[in-house]
């Protein structure tokens, strides 16, 4: 995309979304306009001066001169940082969402930055054995494991004491989760978790998962998640003295498993066309479970990313996550 | 509650109509020689050709004009000894059925030199113009269109005497009783010499929807023509005849003696100009989006913040800033549909309001 010219006027270039479109060609009425949020995508809030000796005329001078890109049709590539209503100017501190990555307590990434993803009963039993690691989700069978990704909202400052409570007007209580359909799904994280101490035990119960709200053009599945949500626990309360990623006062937060897409688990066909051949081990941290070596274990894998969204404080953020099959 | 969303009301939600026009001018070499014809594309079928902007096989090359000839089958060029004599009464037949369509007997109609299909002269032989709709879009704008042909009786050198056909009047005196749309009458007058017997004598028909230009034979007939023409007066409107080709024939013998494609060859070889004005039909919705002071003051970018502190302030006394390159027009389960950029970075604090206007056309 180029940048648009702003040598004059300021003017206004709008483009239907690939997904707008598709409402559009739809026909069933899908396509209504019925809200509206400004973005700044291009925005580096780090350019703003606010000590500049020159006065307040010179603190947003560089911001002001940044170039802005025409407009994406993708609609997943717009609008990623949206700006933010609160009824309250004297606030100094503004929550964020932020991954919850505390080892042991099955959340954390694997040692690669990712989570793992295993996504047939060949993969997960030859792979890696019949216990997964932290960062290591059973995308097999999604309830047999404890590990959960899980993301949490608040003030994460030292400046706060995390048991001061998190202003009402910014705990957020529905998130969205996007994730490429064609690879995964998106189930509860409540709760097997402690209980499980085999992960493929056949006597598991298996939790359904999630309804996704809409699918996109490009196959991109949108779930919302609000506190309390079918009873699953996808969104609670983060309590003061809950381990937390969050160091200053906190809102929610909000877990979740991931399953394998049925295509995944069935075929090598995805994993031909957008995967990369493994060749490195990716490693199991549960004692007893096994290493995933491509010297004895060939497989391929599927980089992606699965994004967080708060709805109100329209904070979010990219989970990456990796999809792995023996081939 | 914070919230980064912010409902549009039905009153702040129009729509509008607006006409778009471009000028579309086709230099008559384009047709005729640039490219050695090889941007002319002939069928087997021979019942028209293809004129594009650029040697045809080549992917940059856009179809612009389809061209092709006929006549009625009451014509005096009508006969069994005529050339691709079926094929041109059906081309003829073809776009008189669609264009000007049938009467009260079901019988298709001549094409009309005046408009009134109550009587008067019929154009019973024509050259047929077909613009592409990439160059008509919705339509050809009324008193636009522009066609300089070559007449001179010199075969090889046919542009020293020119005549233009315009639908001058077209932008107020148009006809309404075509099943094709609005349609308007061409005019021929001398354009360079004084080729024409007299001036301003309706040499066709300009469909404006069609994007269909018919035109009479006669404006390369002379006086002397001999057979009949769609003048009325069995006769051209030149004061000499042109020869269509090297052998010296004039239209009547070449379009009796020649196949279509070669009739349009012909015609391409005497084509000195042709442009016009097309339009396209914009609806358009205009969503009016409006910040009020207390909206969009803060932003979830990920560089407002330094460890959640927001980097914009010193104090929280300080007025929150933000800057919005963006708008995002949202179905009411937060489905992106559009996104609307702003040229430069809009700053918004509680000191400001403003009104993003975002236009959408169709």
């Amino acid at each position: 995309m180029g940048f648009l010219d702003n040598s004059g006027d300021i003017i206004l270039d709008a483009v239907l979304t690939d997904t707008g479109r598709m409402r559009l060609a739809k026909g069933d009425g899908s396509f209504k306009v019925s809200k509206f949020a400004l973005g700044d995508d291009e925005i580096d809030y780090g350019l703003y001066d606010k000590n500049n000796t020159n006065g307040s005329a010179y603190y947003d001078l560089t911001i002001l001169q940044t170039p802005v890109l025409e407009a994406f049709t993708n609609n997943m590539s717009s609008m990623k940082s949206r700006l933010l209503t609160v009824n309250q100017n004297d606030l100094l501190y503004l929550p964020v969402v932020k991954l919850f990555t505390q080892s042991g307590l099955g959340s954390a990434q694997n040692s690669d930055g990712f989570f793992i993803i295993p996504v047939d009963k060949s993969t997960v039993e030859t792979g890696f054995g019949d216990f997964l690691g932290a960062g290591l989700l059973n995308g097999y069978r999604p309830s047999d494991d404890p590990a959960r990704i899980e993301v949490q909202q608040g003030l994460d400052t030292n400046e706060l004491p995390k048991e001061d409570p998190l202003n009402d007007q910014l705990v957020e209580t529905q998130y969205i989760v996007q994730i490429d359909n064609r690879l995964g799904q998106i189930f509860p994280s409540a709760d097997n978790a402690g209980a499980v101490t085999n992960t493929n035990a056949a006597s598991n119960t298996q939790l359904s998962p999630a309804s996704f709200a809409f699918l996109d053009d490009d196959g991109i599945a949108n779930y919302y998640f609000v506190g309390g949500n079918s009873g699953r626990g996808y969104v609670n309360n983060l309590g003061a003295t809950e381990a937390s990623s969050i160091l200053g006062p906190r809102g929610t937060k909000m877990s979740f498993r991931i399953g394998a897409s049925l295509e995944l688990r069935n075929s090598q066909y995805l994993f031909d066309q957008l995967g990369t051949v493994g060749s490195a081990t990716i490693a199991n941290s549960a004692t007893s479970g096994k290493a995933l070596a491509p010297a004895t274990n060939a497989y391929k894998f599927i980089d992606t990313n699965i994004r967080v969204s708060g709805v109100s404080t329209g904070y979010s953020i990219d989970i990456p996550v990796r999809f792995v099959k023996l081939t | 509650m914070a919230s980064s969303f912010k409902t549009i009301e039905p009153k702040d939600i129009v729509s509008t109509r607006n006409l778009l026009h471009e000028a579309i001018p086709i230099t008559g070499t384009i047709v005729s020689g640039t490219y050695a014809d090889n941007n002319i594309k002939n069928y087997s079928h021979g019942m028209f050709q293809s004129v594009y902007d650029y040697p045809y096989l080549s992917s940059s090359a856009n179809h612009i004009v389809d061209l092709t000839c006929g006549y009625s089958s009451v014509s005096g060029l009508s006969g069994a000894a005529s050339d691709q004599n079926a094929k041109k009464i059906n081309i003829y037949n073809e776009m008189a059925q669609v264009l000007a369509g049938f009467d009260e007997s079901g019988n298709v109609r001549r094409f009309d030199e005046d408009g009134d299909l109550s009587g008067g002269t019929k154009i019973n032989e024509a050259y047929i113009i077909n613009f592409t709709r990439l160059l008509s879009k919705d339509e050809i704008k009324k008193g636009s269109f522009t066609l300089e042909l070559g007449v001179a009786q010199n075969y090889i050198t046919p542009f020293t005497e020119r005549i233009k056909l315009t639908d001058a009047s077209g932008s107020t005196g148009y006809k309404v009783n075509s099943p094709a749309g609005e349609y308007g009458i061409l005019f021929a007058a001398d354009s360079a010499g004084t080729p024409m017997e007299v001036d301003n004598r309706p040499a066709g028909l300009l469909f404006y929807q069609a994007g269909i230009a018919v035109v009479s034979s006669s404006v390369f007939s002379g006086q002397s023509a001999g057979k009949a023409h769609s003048n009325g007066k069995g006769i051209g409107l030149l004061v000499q005849s042109a020869s269509m080709n090297e052998t010296h024939e004039n239209i009547s013998a070449v379009l009796t003696g020649s196949a279509i494609s070669s009739s349009c060859a012909e015609f391409r070889h005497r084509l000195y100009n042709l442009s016009f004005n097309n339009t396209t039909e914009l609806n358009s919705t205009i969503y009016f989006c409006r910040a009020s002071h207390n909206d969009f003051n803060y932003s979830a970018n990920p560089t407002y913040l330094s460890s959640s502190k927001i980097t914009v302030k010193n104090n929280a006394t300080d007025s929150p800033v933000s800057f919005a390159t963006t708008v995002g027009l949202y179905s009411a389960d937060n489905e992106l549909l559009a996104v609307a950029k702003l040229s430069e970075p809009l700053k918004k604090d509680p000191s400001n309001e403003f009104t993003l206007r975002v236009r959408l056309d169709y």
